[in-house]
């Protein structure tokens, strides 16, 4: 098991053009919408512009690898046989999982420090010491959530449904999670959905820290239902696979 | 058919004579497609087992529910008596599947680590690459093998342990004639050292050169069962050839005892004869009997080919 994740990361390390684009991606958004933004607090957060949307292209852009970048390559492994022939060999369920989202791991970490440093040298940022370690932690694992969830829709969908399902979740989940926007600034129904998506506690772990404050439990709480959500549901749909993709 | 079945205690003695290999009554359908249709089937210990069937005679699919890819409408299963999937968790099962894609972006040294690590007693990586006779390409990238080079790693990836039963799919498609010798010499190795192997083919001499029982598939059901010499032998697997220096009689000959099949051909004033016959002694001593005097005479056994083709015609007539 510890080969099969040994090897996912090697392999993703590899792969430079899907690690480029996916490393260099979020911190490129990020100058692009926080860039002309003034330091004026958004209402309802106490944060500004270039502190908020850190937190939130990081998260974005950490979800965009390791969700898109996961269901799609897996369907692709799948559609390939390579699934049906480890599921020939005694690794367990949550093994395959696991080397998933150790490889979409691989690729976030440096997009979320990229991200960082973006907002630290370009815009200015400054934080204590322990926020930026929190921040960068509590984003990194918060990812794992998604890379769950990008190995599940491999297994729900294949060929060329992978790609518009995976847009679809992702879309939704960014949106009203309120990655792109403050969630103050959306109507209030929006906001009573927003509070328990998996997307909307992952950002609100960093924008606590930066308040000042500990993340909520109820975030963390949140967070790790959905990973076990997805981590037992890709492990199951890894294992009850019978179709011939 | 064994009675193993009907024994309540299961005791460890039991499950040492088990089968290696047992399907009863399986049945599979794809939609309107019946796949593999009532099968009964028993592989036991050390046997070199032959599925052989044309395309779409419901081979992959056996395969696939022998491997618990895939779940039987009806039916059951077993492998040593267990699960499919309890027995390949156990490190039973070692398996080379057709469509069986790999790894990316990864070593071929790389890829044979990781099924030795997954196997519950794996072999060491340069015995797994030296008997699969890739040592010379493992530090390739897997994307970049050719179709016969990847066959090989994929039997390494079925041989990287201590198996005790070998599924192949089509083993040697995309190799060529010396690669197939060298791979076929290290399946028989893998045969010698105890294992049951069951491979899928349609390269027929590769059934009769290399399996001691084959077992012929067709449209999802067993259609003969026993050594190649016997599956000649029932699709009347016998070849006579002949000429006669006049003309030949062709009613005569058409009721030659044990005929399955008759050629005739005019040859310079004379004819040449060919016949197939189910009982050649039978019939050569009937063609004594017809008063004729052969010439050239030759009597020989039908290749696997002949005969299989010979058994699912007969099949397709009696439909």
């Amino acid at each position: 098991m510890t080969t099969l994740i040994k090897l996912e990361i090697i392999r993703a390390l590899r792969n430079k053009k899907f690690m480029f684009f996916s490393v260099i991606y979020p911190p490129a958004l990020y100058l692009i919408i926080a860039g002309g933004a003034d330091s004026k607090p958004i209402p309802g957060t106490g944060l500004n512009m270039g502190l908020y949307y850190m937190v939130s292209m990081a998260a974005f852009g950490a979800m965009t690898a390791v969700l898109l970048g996961n269901s799609e390559r897996i369907a692709k492994e799948r559609e390939q046989g390579w699934v049906r022939q480890l599921r020939l060999t005694a690794l367990p369920g949550r093994g395959y999982v696991a080397a998933k989202i150790a490889a979409a791991a691989t690729v976030s970490l440096p997009s979320i420090l990229l991200v960082m440093i973006a907002a630290a040298t370009v815009k200015g940022v400054r934080l204590e010491a322990w926020q930026w370690i929190a921040i960068a932690v509590g984003t990194w694992l918060g990812s794992f959530v998604f890379a769950a969830l990008g190995v599940a829709i491999g297994y729900l969908a294949s060929g060329d449904a992978v790609r518009p399902i995976s847009m679809l979740c992702f879309f939704a989940l960014a949106f009203l999670g309120g990655l792109w926007m403050p969630m103050t600034l959306l109507p209030q129904w929006v906001q009573n959905i927003s509070e328990w998506l998996p997307t909307h506690a992952y950002a609100a772990l960093g924008t606590a820290v930066e308040a000042g404050g500990a993340p909520h439990v109820k975030d963390m709480a949140i967070l790790l239902g959905y990973l076990l959500l997805f981590v037992g549901g890709a492990a199951w749909l890894y294992r009850k696979d019978t179709r011939k993709a | 058919m064994t009675t193993t079945a009907t024994t309540t205690a299961t005791t460890a003695q039991d499950a040492g004579r088990a089968p290696v290999v047992s399907f009863q009554g399986v049945s599979k359908s794809y939609g309107a497609v019946r796949a593999v249709a009532d099968l009964h089937l028993e592989l036991h210990p050390g046997e070199t087992v032959a599925l052989l069937g044309p395309n779409g005679a419901g081979k992959s699919s056996t395969l696939d529910l022998l491997l618990g890819l895939r779940t039987p409408d009806t039916g059951s299963v077993s492998l040593f008596g267990t699960t499919p999937q309890r027995a390949i968790q156990q490190g039973k099962v070692g398996a080379m599947l057709q469509s069986g894609g790999l790894m990316e972006g990864v070593k071929v040294r790389e890829l044979v680590q990781l099924a030795r690590d997954l196997h519950p007693q794996g072999y060491p990586v340069d015995q797994i690459l030296a008997n699969a006779g890739i040592t010379d390409i493992a530090d390739r990238l897997v994307g970049k093998l050719s179709g016969g080079q990847e066959q090989r790693v994929r039997f390494a990836l079925a041989t990287a342990g201590a198996n005790d039963l070998i599924v192949l799919d089509e083993p040697t498609t995309g190799m060529d004639v010396s690669s197939r010798q060298t791979f076929w010499g290290a399946m028989r190795r893998q045969a010698q050292e105890g294992r049951t192997v069951l491979f899928a083919t349609h390269y027929l001499e590769e059934a009769d050169e290399i399996a001691d029982r084959v077992i012929v598939l067709h449209r999802g059901r067993v259609l003969a069962d026993g050594t190649s010499a016997e599956i000649k032998a029932r699709a009347g697997a016998r070849r006579i050839n002949f000429d006669l220096t006049e003309p030949a009689d062709r009613a005569a000959l058409e009721a030659l005892p044990h005929l399955t099949a008759l050629t005739v051909s005019a040859s310079g004033s004379g004819s040449t004869v060919r016949i197939q016959s189910q009982d050649a002694d039978a019939t050569v001593h009937a063609l004594y009997g017809l008063g004729l005097y052969p010439r050239n005479l030759e009597v020989s056994g039908l290749g696997l080919e002949q005969a299989f083709i010979a058994i699912t015609t007969a099949e397709e007539a009696a439909r």
